[in-house]
C-alpha cells in the first residue's frame, strides 16, 4: 500500500514537473536552442546558390559586424604579386579530411602559379605539438600561416606571435579567438546547413512531410544550433512539414541505431524522413532504415562525412548527404591569403574572389563563407575520401 | 710520459667524466646541435633557445620524480593524465565553484599530489604492480577530467594568471626557472641524501632493502606523491601558458618524459641513474624535433629521426659503458 502510495506520487511529481516543459515546449522542435535563428529565404535546387549569395549580400550589407580581426605587423616589403610561401597547419595530418584540404590547397597554389604552400602538422590532435610547429615556422620565416585551430584559445597566443613577425594568418576549419588572425574561412553557417537538410527532405518527400530527429543531446550546442535554425526555416518556408519527435543518441553508433529503429517503429508508414544530426547518426539511421526494409518510404537526411554514408548512397538507400567540401575549403583559404597579400583583401570589404569559387561573402566580421553546403550524392560521393 | 705521473688525477676525472652516462650523451648533444647548427642558422639562436626552454619545461618537471621511480625499478605512466586532472580540477573549481583563483591553483595542484598519492598508496598497500596500477589510473584520472569538464573549457583568466607560462624574468622564461631550481635541488637530494640512496636499494634490490631496516613503504609513498605534485604543478604552467583548461591536456606526454628519463641513462629495471642525465635527455630530444622542424624536416619525419636517434644514443652509450666496466 505503501509503495502504491510512493510510486503515485513520484509520479504525480513527474507529471507537475513535466507539465510546464511540455506546454510550452512545442514552440521550437525538442533539441533546439533558445538563440536567435536567422532563417536564410525559401528557394531550392540550381537557383538556391544565386539566390542565396545575393540575399546575403543585402543581409549582410544591412547589419554587417564591424572587422574584428587582427592584422600583421607592417613589413617594409610589399609582397603584391611576388612569390610567397605559406605553410598550412591543420590539426592533424594522416586522416583524409585534411589530406582533402591540403588537397585543395595545391590545387590553388598551381593555379595562382606564385604561391607555394607546405602542409606540416602533428600527426595527433594535440594542441601542444601545433603550436611548436607554428612557433617552429615563426622562427623560420614563411609569409603565411594557414591554420585550423585544434583550440581556440591555446592557439590564439602563438598566432599573435607570428602577426607581430609580419606574418599573414589565414584560419579555416576551425576559428581561433578573431583578433589571433586575419581571417577566417567558414565552411558551412548554421542556417545554410539548416536550409539544405529541409530542402533536401521536402524535395525527396514532398512539403507536407512527417519526420523525426535524432540528435546527439538536446544541449549539444553545434546541434541544438542546427535544429532551431531548421525549424524557423522550416516554419517560414515549409509550415505544412510535420515534426513527429527528437531523439538524443549521444554520438553513439549502436544507441543511434536504436534511437531510428524506435522511431520507425513507434510512427511506421506516418513517418516520411528522418533527420540525422551528427556523422555517427547518420550512417545509423540508414542502417536501421536499410534493415527495415523502408529505404523507399523513409528518406534519411543527415550530416556525414562521405566515406561513412558510401555504402548507403551506392546502395540507393540516401539520396543526400550534407557537408561542405574540404577541397573547396583549403582552395578557398589559399586564394583568400594571396588576396590579403596582394592588398585585393582587406578589413572592411564585403567579399573575395576565390578562383574557382567566384565571389565568396565576408560574414561576422572577420569570417569568410565558403558558400551553401555541399551535397553528397550518387554522382559525386565516390570523388571523396575522408 | 712523464708528465703524466705529475697530475693524474684531473686527467683521470675528466675521463671518468667522458666516458660516464651523463658524459656520453652530452657528446652525443654537443654534436647534434653543432650538426643542426650547420643545418640552419635560426636554430643557435638565443630567442630560439629560451623558446624551448619554454616547452620543455612540463617534461622537465615531471621526468625528475620520473627518474626516481624509475630508480625504484618503478613507472608512472599515469603523469598526463595527472596533468589533465590537475588543469581541470583548477578550471573548474576557478569558474564554476567560484575559488579565488590563488586558491583554485592551490587546489588544482592538491588534487594532483592526491592523485599520485593514491598510486602509491595502492601500489605500497595493496601491492598492485606500479605498471598496473598506473596503467589504470591513466585511464582513471582521464575519465574523471572529461567528467568533470563536460567538455566545456575554462577560460578568460586574468593577465597575472599567464606571468608563470608566457613571462619573462631576467630575460628568460619565468617556468624555466622553476625547471633549473627544481633540478638542482633534486638532483642534488638523489645524489647526495639518504633518500637518494634508498632509492638506489630500492631499486636494486627491494628486498634487501626492506630487511636493511629502510622503510620502503614510506619513500615509495613519497616519490608517487611527488610524482602526482609534479604533473600538477606542470598542469598549471601548461594552463599557464595556453590560457585554455581542456580535459585532454598533457595526453601522452608519459611517453615523452619515459624516453627522455630512460635517453638520460636510467635503467628500466631500476638501481641507476641520475637527474642531470634525465635532463640532457629532455634538452636533446627537445633540441633534435626543433632543430630537424627548422631546418625543413616535416613532423612525420622529424619523429622516426628521433625515434633512431633515441636507439643511436642508447646503443652508444651500453657499447662504452660495456667497454669501461671490462677495462
Amino acid at each position: 500500500m505503501k509503495k502504491v502510495f510512493a510510486l503515485s506520487l513520484i509520479l504525480a511529481l513527474l507529471v507537475m514537473v513535466g507539465m510546464p516543459l511540455s506546454a510550452d515546449g512545442h514552440e521550437r522542435w525538442d533539441g533546439a536552442d533558445d538563440l536567435a535563428v536567422n532563417p536564410l529565404a525559401c528557394g531550392m535546387g540550381d537557383e538556391m546558390m544565386t539566390d542565396d549569395s545575393d540575399d546575403m549580400a543585402e543581409e549582410e550589407e544591412m547589419e554587417m559586424m564591424e572587422y574584428d580581426g587582427g592584422q600583421p605587423a607592417m613589413m617594409d616589403m610589399d609582397m603584391a604579386g611576388m612569390d610567397i610561401t605559406l605553410v598550412d597547419v591543420p590539426k592533424l595530418i594522416g586522416i583524409g579530411y585534411f589530406a582533402a584540404t591540403t588537397l585543395g590547397q595545391q590545387q590553388a597554389a598551381e593555379e595562382l602559379g606564385n604561391v607555394s604552400v607546405t602542409t606540416d602538422a602533428p600527426t595527433e590532435a594535440n594542441i601542444d605539438d601545433q603550436i611548436q610547429v607554428i612557433d617552429t615556422y615563426i622562427t623560420q620565416g614563411v609569409d603565411g600561416i594557414l591554420f585550423a585551430a585544434n583550440d581556440p584559445v591555446a592557439i590564439a597566443p602563438v598566432l599573435r606571435k607570428a602577426l607581430e613577425a609580419g606574418i599573414h594568418v589565414v584560419g579555416y576549419d576551425a576559428n581561433s579567438e578573431p583578433d589571433a588572425r586575419e581571417w577566417f574561412v567558414n565552411q558551412a553557417e548554421f542556417n545554410g546547413i539548416a536550409k539544405a537538410l529541409v530542402d533536401s527532405l521536402a524535395d525527396q518527400m514532398g512539403a507536407d512531410a512527417s519526420f523525426g530527429i535524432v540528435t546527439s543531446t538536446f544541449t549539444t550546442p553545434n546541434q541544438a544550433r542546427w535544429i532551431a535554425e531548421m525549424w524557423a526555416y522550416a516554419s517560414e518556408c515549409y509550415p505544412d512539414l510535420t515534426w513527429l519527435e527528437t531523439l538524443e543518441a549521444q554520438e553513439d553508433a549502436a544507441l543511434s541505431f536504436q534511437q531510428a529503429q524506435t522511431l520507425i517503429n513507434k510512427y511506421g508508414e506516418d513517418m516520411d524522413g528522418i533527420f540525422a544530426m551528427t556523422s555517427v547518426a547518420t550512417p545509423n539511421s540508414a542502417d536501421a532504415v536499410q534493415q527495415a526494409g523502408l529505404c523507399e518510404d523513409v528518406a534519411v537526411v543527415g550530416l556525414a562525412t562521405p566515406n561513412g554514408m558510401k555504402p548507403y548512397v551506392n546502395a540507393g538507400c540516401v539520396r543526400d548527404v550534407i557537408l561542405w567540401n574540404p577541397v573547396d575549403l583549403g582552395y578557398a583559404a589559399v586564394y583568400v591569403t594571396r588576396a590579403v597579400v596582394d592588398g585585393e583583401f582587406a578589413p572592411g570589404d564585403g567579399s573575395v574572389m576565390a578562383g574557382r569559387l567566384g565571389e565568396l561573402m565576408v560574414v561576422n566580421g572577420s569570417e569568410v563563407l565558403l558558400g551553401p553546403p555541399f551535397v553528397f550524392n550518387a554522382d559525386n560521393i565516390n570523388d571523396f575520401d575522408f | 710520459m712523464q708528465s703524466a705521473p705529475r697530475n693524474p688525477t684531473v686527467v683521470e676525472k675528466l675521463r671518468r667524466y667522458l666516458i660516464s652516462q651523463e658524459g656520453v650523451l652530452f657528446l652525443i648533444m654537443l654534436v647534434a646541435v653543432l650538426f643542426l647548427a650547420t643545418r640552419t642558422d635560426k636554430f643557435l639562436t638565443v630567442d630560439n633557445l629560451l623558446q624551448q626552454g619554454r616547452f620543455m619545461t612540463e617534461v622537465g618537471l615531471i621526468a625528475i620524480p620520473m627518474t626516481y621511480i624509475i630508480i625504484t625499478g618503478g613507472i608512472d605512466l599515469s603523469v598526463g593524465s595527472i596533468m589533465g586532472l590537475t588543469a581541470i580540477v583548477l578550471g573548474w573549481s576557478w569558474q564554476e565553484l567560484g575559488f579565488p583563483l590563488e586558491l583554485a591553483i592551490v587546489t588544482g595542484v592538491l588534487s594532483g599530489t592526491l592523485a599520485g598519492f593514491v598510486n602509491g598508496l595502492f601500489i605500497v598497500r595493496v601491492g598492485v604492480p606500479p605498471l598496473i596500477m598506473t596503467l589504470a589510473t591513466l585511464a582513471l584520472f582521464r575519465g574523471l577530467a572529461e567528467g568533470i569538464s563536460q567538455a566545456r573549457s575554462a577560460r578568460g583568466y586574468p593577465e597575472w594568471f599567464f606571468e608563470l607560462g608566457q613571462g619573462e624574468v631576467l630575460g628568460i622564461p619565468t617556468q624555466l626557472w622553476l625547471v633549473i631550481v627544481s633540478v638542482i635541488i633534486f638532483a642534488i637530494v638523489l645524489a647526495r641524501t639518504q633518500l637518494g640512496r634508498a632509492l638506489y636499494a630500492i631499486g636494486n634490490n627491494e628486498t634487501g632493502a626492506r630487511f636493511s631496516g629502510l622503510r620502503v613503504n614510506r619513500y615509495l609513498l613519497l616519490i608517487y606523491s611527488f610524482s602526482g605534485f609534479m604533473s600538477g604543478l606542470a598542469g598549471y604552467i601548461f594552463v599557464s601558458r595556453v590560457s585554455t583548461t581542456r580535459s585532454d591536456m598533457g595526453t601522452g606526454i608519459e611517453l615523452d618524459v619515459i624516453a627522455a628519463v630512460v635517453l638520460g641513462g636510467t635503467s628500466i629495471f631500476g638501481g641507476t641513474g641520475s637527474v642531470v642525465g634525465t635532463m640532457i635527455g629532455v634538452v636533446l630530444i627537445q633540441l633534435l624535433k626543433n632543430g630537424l622542424a627548422l631546418s625543413g624536416v616535416t613532423s612525420d619525419a622529424t619523429i622516426v629521426v628521433i625515434g633512431s636517434v633515441l636507439i643511436f644514443a642508447i646503443l652508444v652509450n651500453n657499447f662504452v659503458q660495456l667497454r669501461r666496466d671490462g677495462s
